[in-house]
């Protein structure tokens, strides 16, 4: 599903009551399919603009219109309920929607095998490792099968090499369901691998700093001159962002 | 409460201390209040059975803690959810639930006269019949469902209103509506405290019926027992009905814990 943001900004109030700009004006064109990374520091306002897409928070002016399509979000920590298996937290959202029970159980089942935990239906999720909870919290956003995909930072609290495991399944079952994906990260790296189009953004207010599509083949080498020569021109921008204090 | 040696060592101890000073003054040998115990179907002081008073104490108990569980969840549950009706009512449950359920049992009892559940059901030839019917006075019942009311009322709001946010939002961003949110999500998260509320409000019915018992409104059950007996100085009756007391109100308690135990443990494994 393409979607577009026009003059999205979102301001809060600080504890004396006087506002400040967290997000914004950024407009931001996305067609269907692709694969975005937002990128950019801690408090940069870029889960401030999924909370605004998936509309768990209303913008101060501006529009984001997502239009009818089936959305999803994966959180932070994943989020999980921790009193439903590992099956029915999958489910949920089908459930909720009105799907059949058997029709939810085939649909996880079969969600599950692909983030590879068959066998751990029943478990539950504090019985699990980190990186079984986030591929728990992926099947669970992808389950509905959705037009557009929001993830905010799922894999920030797993080691490297999860991570890396998980990333390159989270792209394979998305590039499959043609889903498109809105991934953010603080991680250039993981901003560089994954993303067809790779957007920075800038501190307060959170602003598009820099928006680059990212021409590398796929499978992507991390090792190659070439991502490793983009990732260094990523980082010089973010060097650029930070204010001289 | 675990049943091991140190723990048995005490209890061990007073009774061997009371067995020793045994049936000088006011305290009645432990071999006669065994004795009443170990009879629990024995008439005792003409009310009835041991066994009769405490099923009565017990029953109107029960009958109790269901309403104020039927009355309470679904109060807890709104004033949870909606900061308007959570206002609406806040200074009626703030200024009601400091009285003490005995306070109002003279006026409960001006207003629901000595009406009880066989004049209810219209069984009205059981009245002169020993039927436990007979002896759930609308005016206890009135009296308990107020005791236990206000914890099921607090826990349950407390429970809902400490459901992390992160579900609730989990929850509208994957589809789920109002309806689904209540039963899915926060019904199961807010369960521990919930029960810790049942089980709060058991523990003040059973509190508050023994009191209830010594006081104008009925003459049966346990706590009408201890007074009786005392006022025949029958001591023996008296210490057993109040073991009696004791570990119904220990059964009741664990009951209920045992039964919100499952969902303890869920929450336990979110941490």
């Amino acid at each position: 599903m393409s979607f577009r943001v026009k003059g999205l900004a979102k301001a809060y109030k600080d504890p004396q009551g006087i506002p400040f700009e967290a997000v914004g004006p950024v407009d931001l064109n996305v067609p269907e399919g692709q694969f975005l990374c937002l990128l950019g520091p801690t408090g940069c306002g870029k889960t401030t603009i999924l909370r605004l897409l998936s509309g768990l928070e209303k913008p101060t002016s501006g529009a984001c219109d997502t239009g009818s399509g089936r959305l999803s979000y994966v959180f932070q920590q994943g989020a999980l309920f921790p009193w439903l298996t590992v099956e029915s937290n999958v489910s949920f959202p089908l459930r909720a929607r009105g799907t059949g029970k058997r029709e939810a159980e085939t649909a996880s089942r079969r969600i599950l095998e692909q983030v590879g935990l068959s066998g751990f239906e029943k478990s539950f999720p504090h019985e699990l490792s980190g990186g079984m909870q986030q591929r728990t919290a992926l099947a669970r956003g992808l389950v509905t099968e959705p037009d557009l995909l929001l993830l905010d930072e799922p894999f920030g609290s797993l080691d490297e090499r999860t991570s890396i495991v998980l990333q390159e399944m989270v792209y394979e079952l998305c590039t499959r369901l043609s889903t498109t994906v809105v991934f953010v990260t603080h991680n250039i790296e993981e901003a560089v691998f994954l993303g067809d189009r790779v957007v920075v953004m800038g501190h307060r207010p959170g602003r598009i700093a820099r928006d680059e599509m990212v021409s590398l083949p796929r499978p992507r080498d991390r090792m190659s001159s070439d991502f490793t020569d983009l990732m260094l021109s990523f980082r010089r921008t973010f060097e650029e962002l930070v204010e001289p204090s | 409460m675990h049943l091991h040696l140190p723990g048995l060592a005490l209890p061990v101890l007073l009774l061997l201390v009371w067995q020793l000073s045994g049936g000088s003054g006011m305290l009645p040998a432990l071999s006669s209040v065994i004795e009443v115990l170990i009879h629990p179907s024995r008439d005792l002081l003409s009310c009835g059975s041991l066994l009769w008073s405490t099923s009565v104490s017990v029953i109107r108990v029960v009958l109790g803690l269901l309403l104020s569980i039927l009355l309470g969840t679904p109060l807890g549950f709104a004033m949870g959810t909606s900061r308007m009706f959570r206002r609406f009512t806040s200074v009626v449950t703030e200024l009601a639930r400091p009285l003490s359920p005995l306070a109002l049992l003279p006026l409960s009892i001006v207003v629901f006269k000595d009406t009880n559940l066989a004049e209810v059901f219209g069984a009205e030839h059981l009245k002169y019949s020993r039927h436990i019917f007979n002896e759930l006075q609308l005016g206890m019942l009135f009296i308990l469902g107020w005791g236990g009311v206000f914890p099921v009322i607090l826990e349950t709001m407390h429970g809902v209103r400490s459901v992390r946010n992160v579900y609730l939002e989990a929850a509208r961003v994957l589809g789920a509506g109002r309806l689904y949110t209540l039963r899915h999500v926060l019904l199961p998260a807010a369960l521990p405290d919930i029960f810790a509320g049942y089980r709060m409000a058991a523990g003040r019915c059973w509190m508050v019926i023994i009191a209830a018992e010594m006081l104008p409104g009925t003459n049966s059950g346990l706590g009408y027992l201890i007074r009786y007996s005392y006022q025949l100085s029958r001591f023996d009756v008296m210490l057993a009905c109040i073991f009696v007391v004791s570990i119904i109100g220990l059964l009741l308690s664990r009951g209920l814990e045992a039964a919100g135990e499952k969902s303890l443990l869920l929450r336990a494994g979110e941490r």
